[in-house]
């Protein structure tokens, strides 16, 4: 018959948890702020190779201003043998065989032709100037290299980036 | 009569919804950056090449095979770090003196006087061209009295009446095979950039006192003209003149 009451036996303290979104609102726009978002997910695979010395396409622009295509080989190992030297291209996640495989050639040009009708009209830069990047394995030929080099050359896109991955930026 | 109270929302589950937020945007993104090398690709003309010889002094040749193995001039490279140091001779080796013995390009004086020469005699060029009415004509022409004018202030910022310029045939020629791995290409890339980074940022210190890297991503943020004229000026001292050459089938 105490006139104390007894105080709670056990249990931790419940913790206060109204900060939680705070601190992961702040970690969300660190990430939204510090990155860039995916253009396409390459339906090929491939390994850049790396390099120093290079130049950031994007510092200060945006990555819609430049077109990428991939050059890997097929996801599917089986269907290698359908592509020249084994190594397909992926424009805008369709893979096309490379400059004269299985698909009409010239698929490059109208690639390129096609993106750069397509930009917003406040990019004003003639097609000579707008990068095409190149994202190529490293163990791609390098004749297929200039099979799009090529036909970039024939619609007049001449600004080619050669990517790589810088060997201090990993 | 009490005040009635508001109920309070639950914002037990924000956290959850935050989390949701930020995995959706670590999924989808990239950190890496988009590094390469940017090279332009000749223009395609109808007319057939015109037959001028270039002097084998000239060139400087980096040929890959199928195997991957590497040419330098003929003499084969087995380290391929060492390509930069080759190109490094080919730029350096006659910049202050001429020496007709050895294979490497020479230079040559050009003044200011020279450029307002070609200048005045480019501007005839360009008005009768326009009276002719042949715009791709005159089009060349304006092109070429750009680059005098620009090579006029180079030698202003300069500071000497004349330069000693790098022969105008001069240029590094990549020579890859069908089979050659595109990280051998790349990699022949890597080396000439190299190169032509140490040759630009040595002179950079020298003449202005500054690292050429901080200058180049300043231009990149906001163009000032005196810094685009500093740019100018280093890429006409040490040009960056690349022929990539097709392989045959």
């Amino acid at each position: 018959m105490s006139k104390f009451k007894k105080e709670d036996s056990g249990g931790a303290p419940a913790m206060n948890t109204a900060s939680l979104p705070d601190i992961v609102f702040m970690l969300l726009f660190f990430f939204m702020v510090a990155t860039t978002s995916k253009e396409t997910d390459p339906t090929v695979e491939f390994e850049s190779p790396t390099g120093s010395k290079t130049t950031d396409l994007t510092p200060y622009k945006q990555r819609s201003e430049i077109d990428f295509l991939y050059l890997g080989t097929p996801r599917n190992p089986n269907r290698a043998s359908a592509f020249k030297m084994g190594f397909a291209l992926s424009l805008d996640n369709v893979v096309q065989a490379t400059a004269d495989g299985l698909y009409p050639t010239n698929a490059v040009g109208r690639w390129k032709k096609d993106k750069f009708s397509q930009k917003p009209t406040r990019m004003t830069a003639p097609i000579e100037a707008v990068i095409t990047c190149l994202k190529a394995d490293k163990n791609a030929p390098s004749g297929l290299i200039f099979d799009i080099r090529k036909e970039l050359q024939d619609i007049d896109a001449l600004t080619i980036a050669y990517s790589v991955r810088d060997k201090g930026n990993i | 009569m009490a005040k009635r109270d508001i109920p309070e929302i639950n914002a037990g589950s924000m956290a959850d919804i935050a989390f949701l937020l930020l995995l959706f945007f670590l999924v989808t993104t990239t950190i890496d950056k988009d590094q390469a090398y940017i090279r332009k690709i000749p223009k395609k003309i109808d007319l057939p090449p015109l037959d001028n010889k270039v002097q084998e002094r000239d060139i400087l040749a980096l040929k890959a095979n199928n195997q991957n193995q590497l040419m330098v001039r003929d003499n084969i490279f087995s380290d391929p770090d060492k390509i930069s140091d080759f190109i490094l001779k080919f730029y350096q080796t006659n910049e202050k003196n001429n020496d007709a013995v050895n294979n490497f390009p020479m230079y040559s004086k050009t003044t200011i006087s020279l450029c307002d020469q070609n200048m005045s005699l480019l501007e005839q060029q360009v008005e009768e061209a326009d009276r002719q009415g042949a715009i791709e004509q005159a089009k060349f022409f304006q092109n070429s009295y750009d680059e005098w004018n620009k090579k006029k202030r180079a030698i202003k910022l300069y500071g000497k009446s004349e330069i000693r310029e790098l022969s105008v045939q001069a240029h590094i020629r990549i020579e890859v095979q069908q089979g050659t791995a595109y990280s051998i290409f790349t990699q022949i890339h890597n080396e000439i950039e190299e190169a032509i980074f140490e040759l630009r940022d040595k002179e950079c210190n020298r003449l202005f006192s500054e690292q050429y890297s901080i200058l180049k991503r300043r231009t990149a943020q906001d163009s000032d003209p005196k810094d685009k004229d500093k740019i100018a000026l280093l890429e006409i001292l040490y040009p960056a003149r690349i022929i990539e050459v097709t392989p045959k089938n």
